[in-house]
């Protein structure tokens, strides 16, 4: 069901396929609905970012949000991927579902002590799984935190490949994509390409390589 | 087979799931060894190369 709802998505970024809505490729009767939309995060809100959309948003996206952010938020004990993706979707909603009534929360603190303190792959690994926070214009504080962070993202990118771990090397490309001055010798447009041939059958990382190049211009 | 989606779930089963699938574990890496693949590659050569197992001659005149 994610990846059915990823490809949608992935789709909708390249513009193929039917004009896109979060309610139509997830049915808000659908109990599993909640769960995949918060597991996409603001991915599943990435479409409404593109401009010149076809559709307007109907009440029945924002109904889908509605559901996913109070059927899952993130406990008091949550891990910070699990506070950033809620907040993710909390500023989605925001930026791309406007005038919803009732006004959506405010988005919630997440902590960003581990961009300073993890070590660069474990920094790679927990950036790789905020990729959907790489949609501009989420998240200007943690982009801001992570560009600080550059080299050690791109040396994440290159491990991610060496050990054939697509997903990861998606996510990380989609984050150096967004950030403004990644490595020049990364080689990243052929690196996103690479990474699109390779493990493109994964609809997540067809998703990541279809947002960094629709929203950065990076990646054939 | 056929899942009915509209049938109640386990929420705290769920969430559980949720939580898992946001932060999975880093997946092992696949790696090829340059030294086995060149031992490999090597070894291949070497059979190539190497002279015809030795014959009794068979023509008798």
């Amino acid at each position: 069901m994610i990846a059915d709802a990823a490809t949608g998505v992935a789709l909708a970024l390249r513009g193929e396929g039917d004009p896109y809505a979060l309610s139509g490729i997830l049915r808000q009767e659908d109990a599993l609905t909640p769960a995949a939309v918060r597991v996409l995060g603001a991915d599943a809100l990435a479409p409404y970012a593109v401009e010149h959309r076809a559709v307007a948003v109907g009440a029945d996206d924002e109904a889908v949000v509605r559901q996913a952010l109070a059927a899952y938020p993130p406990g008091a004990d949550a891990s910070a991927v699990s506070a950033w993706t809620y907040r993710g979707l909390v500023e989605a909603a925001h930026a791309f579902l406007p005038g919803g009534a009732p006004p959506w929360p405010p988005p919630p603190e997440a902590g960003t002590g581990w961009v300073e303190s993890d070590p660069w792959p474990k920094l790679a690994h927990r950036a790789s799984q905020l990729a959907a926070l790489a949609l501009p214009p989420l998240a200007p504080g943690l982009a801001e935190q992570l560009a600080g962070r550059t080299d050690d993202l791109a040396r994440g990118f290159v491990r991610a490949v060496r050990r054939r771990d697509w997903l990861q090397a998606a996510g990380l490309g989609r984050w150096l994509a967004r950030l403004p001055e990644a490595p020049q010798t990364l080689g990243l447009d052929s690196g996103l390409a690479f990474v699109r041939q390779m493990g493109g059958t994964d609809p997540r990382v067809a998703l990541h390589v279809a947002a960094a190049r629709r929203f950065h211009g990076r990646g054939w | 087979m056929v899942t009915d989606r509209t049938a109640p779930v386990e929420t705290a089963t769920l969430a559980a799931e949720v939580e898992g699938l946001l932060e999975p574990a880093e997946a092992d890496g696949v790696f090829r060894d340059t030294r086995e693949c060149g031992g490999a590659l090597l070894l291949a050569a070497l059979l190539l190369i190497s002279p015809p197992t030795p014959r009794p001659k068979t023509d008798v005149r």
